[in-house]
């Protein structure tokens, strides 16, 4: 039984100190280089926090090709996350291979069931890659895209554009339905103890995703929270992040988001990340595809482990049908761009919902130049440190309390993390009986 | 067009990483040469490299685990996990192994800000992992610019104190810089490197078959450029010269490779290069986007 | 200038940059940037037997003298920063040129340099020994 835990960051670059001095307008291609897997959300959430900033306010078109890049990202990272790092937890893969050797044992697939799965995995190395591709038919290239700007993308849908990605989602939506689906089916009929374990803080959060077009309405989500067993609209003034079991100084130790910007401090005694604690009203918070399908209403089944896969396997689908809507809504030709100027100061906020949950960019321009940027990702609102009054993240609390089989090889553990498509490396300390047994890396 | 009797360089150009790709696969498939040990270290980055490499398309990642080398270590991909995809990463590395870099070398604090796994209690510090494994390495490759020359994680004020990982090896690296590398670079490269061995660098050690010329030299926009045709803002289908397209000092193949099974590249998306395979990026690239220029 | 130093300015741009492909020529073994090369070469020698026939109709033409060359205080240089209408400018060594449309310069920026600044001291250590500034216009000079 997992006593204590403790989710590790192991890497810091500095980012909010990089951007300090540069051209607002290169936020949008230098934040993207925080993530290789994500790098789209950062785009669209600074070309936000500048519109924000400089008042602008994207034309619907310019939207929905923002959207469309943004979107094909999602299918993206889920089929990866679902078949390359979340598959091989339950299905034996060909162990002839080295990079799939395993030592575990806990596979319960019967053989043929296992292997339909197995040539799924390498079926659906195709099929995420196109899912790059057809972004990039907007985007110009993936990771790290060019299209996604401020007005909304610089690229313009034609109609052989459009005819491609159709094409594209087409043979995309295909596989999720007919593949995806069932296996993701499949395994938790076969590991229905994990909708028992990994629950987590029991708290959902989205910033909105896909939402409030002027014609089309709301496609996926609003922002909203749910606790206490109800829903309620997101008030984004309750934001903090809290930094007292991070590598940071604390000075403030909790803060807004426009308030400070922590500096990095390794030597801090009690501290064990470098990922900090973002908090809504004071609680930690979960966010990502389980919680904008519980929120919208699509998927209520429950708060686990394997609820969080279904729900990404759920999401994938769903978000085939709004690029299909969005796809319709296009108009080719249409040209989203302007000659955009820095005011001397100004201040903006970007927020919206990405692949792994809520993410947000707050910037300050002072001199014309970057004063201040401000990102608080997903991954660290999933995995979360303890705040002063020790509630652990929702990582950390799907993880307390969890049965471990097998303490020579605690799958459980990985299997709970990688439900949270953490990005990160991390590592998790099991605690039995207030010792250390035994420090497992579990490297998502 | 007739493929044969075509002599167009350009088309050439675009087939060379596919043709080395299955050249050496089907070398490996006769046993003519041995199918070698490849070892993918994911350092201070973004991982962008590996995601890059997975939408490679003819040659792609399938056909590279599968038939051209054996991949003993990647920490996103690989099915063991903790202590025990260590113990794989120790025992590869007494053996014949060609090393992949991507992510710099974060030197801050003894390393301690890019930590990628424990090892006999031991933390396993980025440079301490450059340090035993890139010296006995049969080959050791740079993907993407952060590991070439420092790239974003080494940006100003370089809170990490980054470096590529050149700087931390006496032996000499191939460098393939870009944010990310195209997969052709890489799995062409690589492809070249087991059939031929070393490829022919240029002064700042890429291979000369990916890097030779610059993307002005190559881009459809040229004539543009040439007649003084200048976009005033991204979006629009001239030159983005005005803008600072960075396209005159970088050195790729952009323009005619393009990117995700050459669909698309930045300027054909309507805005311009940030020069992301330079060795100055970013902080020399900047800034990426400018109006108002005369 | 006269119109024969004008064509005596124009032909040596041909040639320095044939010198420049040549020696490019040397090193690559590319098929690919051969080709570029190569084509570079012949657009070269279609500029010089364009101006051949320009000089034989014009050789009794004198050109009007253009701008004399003027001095530059450092804060006039700064005007030149290439932005809202203004040419780019740089400085080095105490010579100042025009970079305004120069490939390298592009949104008037190289390497993280602005134009409208004295750049003699990143120059030495980046361009040493290369024929960069010969290709350069000449408006003036830094004021002593």
């Amino acid at each position: 039984m997992v006593a204590d835990a403790k989710t590790e960051g192991l890497l810091f670059r500095g980012f909010e100190k990089m951007l300090r001095g540069r051209s607002p307008f290169d936020a949008v291609y230098f934040t993207q280089r925080i993530c290789g897997i994500c790098s789209t959300a950062h785009s669209v959430a600074s070309s936000l926090a500048l519109e924000s900033a400089l008042g602008i306010i994207a034309p619907q078109q310019g939207r929905y090709l923002r959207d469309i890049i943004h979107g094909c990202e999602f299918l993206q990272n889920h089929i990866r996350h679902f078949y390359q790092y979340t598959i091989p937890d339950f299905v034996k893969l060909p162990q002839g291979n080295p990079l799939y050797e395993t030592v575990h044992n806990d596979f319960r697939l019967p053989k043929a069931k296992n292997d339909i799965i197995a040539q799924h995995y390498f079926d659906s190395l195709e099929i995420s890659c196109s899912a790059h591709e057809m972004l990039a038919v907007l985007g110009g290239k993936a990771p790290h895209n060019h299209g996604v700007f401020i007005g909304g993308a610089t690229s313009h849908a034609t109609p052989e554009a459009i005819s491609r990605m159709r094409s594209i989602l087409q043979n995309i939506r295909q596989f999720i339905c007919t593949k995806m689906v069932p296996d993701a089916c499949t395994v938790a009929e076969y590991y229905k103890d994990y909708f028992e374990i990994g629950r987590g803080c029991g708290n959902l959060l989205s910033f909105g995703c896909f939402n409030d077009y002027e014609r089309l309405g709301t496609l996926y989500v609003d922002p909203l929270v749910y606790s206490d067993g109800a829903v309620s609209g997101l008030d984004p003034s309750e934001i903090t992040e809290n930094i007292a079991s991070s590598w940071y100084a604390d000075s403030p130790a909790t803060y807004t988001p426009f308030q400070a910007i922590a500096e990095p401090d390794i030597k801090k005694g009690g501290a064990y990340s470098w990922i900090k604690a973002p908090r809504y009203k004071g609680l930690p918070f979960e966010v990502g595809p389980l919680a904008r399908m519980w929120l919208c209403g699509g998927y209520r089944n429950g708060i686990s482990a394997m609820d969080r896969n279904l729900a990404r396997v759920m999401e994938a689908k769903k978000v085939t049908e709004i690029l299909l809507v969005l796809l319709n809504s296009l108009i080719p030709g249409f040209c989203s761009q302007e000659v955009y100027q820095i005011p001397q100061s100004a201040l903006g906020a970007g927020m919206l919902d990405t692949t792994r949950g809520a993410l947000g960019h707050w910037i300050k321009i002072d001199g014309g130049v970057i004063a201040f940027y401000q990102i608080i990702t997903p991954s660290a609102w999933n995995l979360s440190t303890r705040s002063e009054d020790h509630l652990p993240g929702p990582g950390e609390a799907a993880l307390i309390g969890t049965a471990v089989r097998d303490t020579d090889h605690p799958v459980e553990l990985g299997r709970i993390i990688r439900s949270f498509d953490p990005c990160v490396s991390c590592a998790t300390h099991i605690y039995s009986k207030g010792s250390l047994i035994r420090t497992v890396q579990v490297m998502p | 067009m007739n493929q044969e009797n075509s002599s167009c360089s350009f088309l050439m150009k675009l087939e060379t990483a596919s043709m080395l790709f299955h050249r050496a696969a089907e070398a490996v498939r006769q046993k003519r040469i041995p199918k070698r040990n490849l070892i993918w270290l994911e350092l201070t980055g973004c991982a962008g490299n590996i995601i890059s490499l997975l939408d490679g398309a003819n040659p792609d990642f399938k056909g590279l685990v599968l038939r051209l080398v054996n991949l003993l270590y990647e920490n996103s991909l690989m099915a063991a996990e903790g202590g025990k995809a260590m113990e794989k990463l120790f025992s590869a590395a007494n053996g014949d192994y060609i090393l992949a870099v991507e992510g710099a070398v974060s030197t801050k604090d003894g390393g301690l800000y890019t930590v990628i796994g424990r090892w006999k209690g031991q933390p396993i510090t980025a440079a301490r992992a450059i340090q035993e494994f890139g010296p006995k390495a049969s080959y050791v490759i740079s993907v993407g610019t952060c590991a070439s020359d420092g790239g974003v994680s080494a940006a100003s004020p370089n809170p990490g104190e980054c470096v590529g990982i050149q700087s931390l090896l006496e032996r000499k690296v191939i460098k393939l810089p870009g944010c990310p590398c195209n997969p052709d670079w890489f799995l062409g490269t690589l492809a070249y490197t087991v059939l031929y061995g070393e490829p022919k660098l240029d002064g700042r050690q890429r291979p000369l078959l990916f890097y030779s010329t610059l993307i002005h030299d190559i881009c459809p926009r040229r004539p543009y450029f040439d007649q003084g045709i200048f976009a005033s803002k991204p979006g629009e289908k001239t030159c983005m010269f005005k803008l600072g397209c960075r396209g005159p000092v970088t050195r790729t193949d952009c323009p005619i490779r393009k990117w995700n099974n050459r669909v698309n590249w930045p300027i054909g998306d309507n805005s311009p290069c940030i020069g992301c395979a330079m060795f100055g990026f970013p902080d020399k690239m900047e800034p990426f986007i400018r109006y108002d220029v005369t | 200038m006269t119109g024969r130093e004008i064509f005596i300015s124009l032909i040596n741009d041909q040639i320095n940059e044939m010198n420049h492909t040549i020696d490019c020529l040397y090193t690559t073994s590319d098929a690919c940037a051969k080709n570029r090369l190569l084509s570079r070469l012949r657009k070269n020698t279609a500029s010089l037997s364009l101006l051949v026939q320009a000089s034989c109709g014009r050789e009794k033409e004198a050109l009007p003298l253009q701008n004399q060359l003027r001095t530059f205080t450092p804060e006039e240089l700064s005007k030149y920063n290439g932005r809202s209408g203004n040419p780019a400018y740089i400085a080095v060594d105490g010579t100042v040129y025009d970079v305004t449309g120069n490939a390298a310069w592009g949104g008037a920026a190289h390497f993280g340099l602005s134009a409208g600044n004295d750049l003699s001291g990143q120059f030495a250590p980046c361009h040493a020994g290369q024929p960069v500034l010969n290709k350069l216009k000449v408006v003036g000079k830094i004021a002593e």
